[in-house]
């Protein structure tokens, strides 16, 4: 038999509620249009220095339309737009109705735990990205460090006009709060 | 001038002093809210030990070891991951990639993450392509919907 959370564990609940929508499509739909400053700032951030990232000269003679994007600036990107209101935020800072359902009554803690990502085109300043995740798997496991619930959702970025810009698999890692692991 | 790879080849190190600075401004390019990045107390409270390094500004170092080693005649075209214990700041890192295949105008490169104890906190596979016939498609490219 498969192994399952503790009953009456918060991982547990998760994993009851979670784990039937297993193949749901979570979300569909535009997150805007990239710009310039924020491919700067994101490439800055890392430390990337490339100039294709900040000028649209220097892109342009890399042979892009526009400044790119780093390869994981889509997967990386956590709200869209203008994001949750503060008093709408969980304890722990993240957005209830995110890409990944992370159980937002429950407590749980959260990591990131690995992705795998496809970079099929270039992300070019004023492309307008949309979104469509999916669940894909829910598993609980025996790890080192207890109890864990791994949440696996895939996330197709497209262009507006349809050409896929990255199809990522990422896992999170759940755990139970603090005082019930 | 192109250069040419065979497995075995590495590409320098990147070493990368990760601060709580850092830390903070990434989540906010990313927008991302999460506290245990920059609540120092609170992500002691959920048994860390001090503020959490995000895995994908990891992994974005990571793809920086293979994107400044390489230059810009190759681009990333698939990248996996998997992170093997967390990363607190200030963490000073090493990114290593090591070519293990090379096919035609593509290659695949193994990434670590290392840790001055000697710890490997991440591992990771990527997969190049040369430079060319991409950028030119563009957008809209014949097949490449959902």
């Amino acid at each position: 038999m498969s192994f399952t959370p503790e009953p009456g564990t918060a991982l547990a609940v998760y994993y009851a509620r979670t784990q039937p929508r297993t193949g749901a499509v979570l979300s569909c739909r535009s997150l805007g249009t990239l710009d310039r400053v924020s491919i700067g700032r994101y490439a800055l951030t890392i430390g990337a220095a490339d100039p294709a990232h900040y000028d649209p000269a220097a892109a342009l003679a890399a042979g892009y339309a526009d400044v790119v994007a780093p390869p994981n600036m889509l997967a990386a990107t956590a709200e869209w737009g203008v994001g949750t209101p503060e008093a709408r935020l969980q304890p722990d800072g993240l957005p209830p109705d995110g890409e990944t359902p992370l159980g937002e009554d429950l407590g749980l803690r959260v990591m990131g735990a690995g992705e795998e990502m496809e970079l099929v085109n270039p992300v070019i300043a004023g492309t307008e990205v949309v979104l469509q995740a999916t669940l894909e798997a829910v598993t609980p496991k025996q790890t080192r460090s207890g109890t864990c619930v791994f949440v696996t959702t895939v996330h197709t970025f497209t262009s507006a006009e349809g050409a896929v810009l990255n199809r990522n698999r990422r896992t999170v890692v759940l755990r139970n709060p603090l005082q019930e692991s | 001038m192109s250069v040419s790879f065979q497995a075995g080849d590495t590409l320098p190190r990147l070493t990368h002093t990760a601060t709580a600075l850092q830390l903070f401004r990434y989540s906010a390019v990313t927008w991302n809210p999460h506290r245990i990045h920059f609540d120092d107390p609170y992500a002691r409270q959920e048994g860390h030990d001090g503020v959490v390094l995000h895995s994908h500004l990891r992994a974005a170092l990571a793809l920086r070891c293979v994107t400044e080693g390489l230059g810009p005649e190759w681009h990333v075209a698939k990248a996996a991951y998997r992170l093997r214990k967390p990363v607190y700041a200030p963490a000073d890192l090493a990114y290593t990639a090591r070519v293990t295949e090379v096919e035609g105008d593509s290659m695949t490169l193994e990434l670590a993450e290392e840790h001055p104890s000697g710890e490997v906190g991440f591992e990771g596979t990527v997969r190049v392509s040369k430079t060319g016939v991409r950028k030119t498609d563009g957008f809209g490219a014949p097949g490449q919907t959902p």
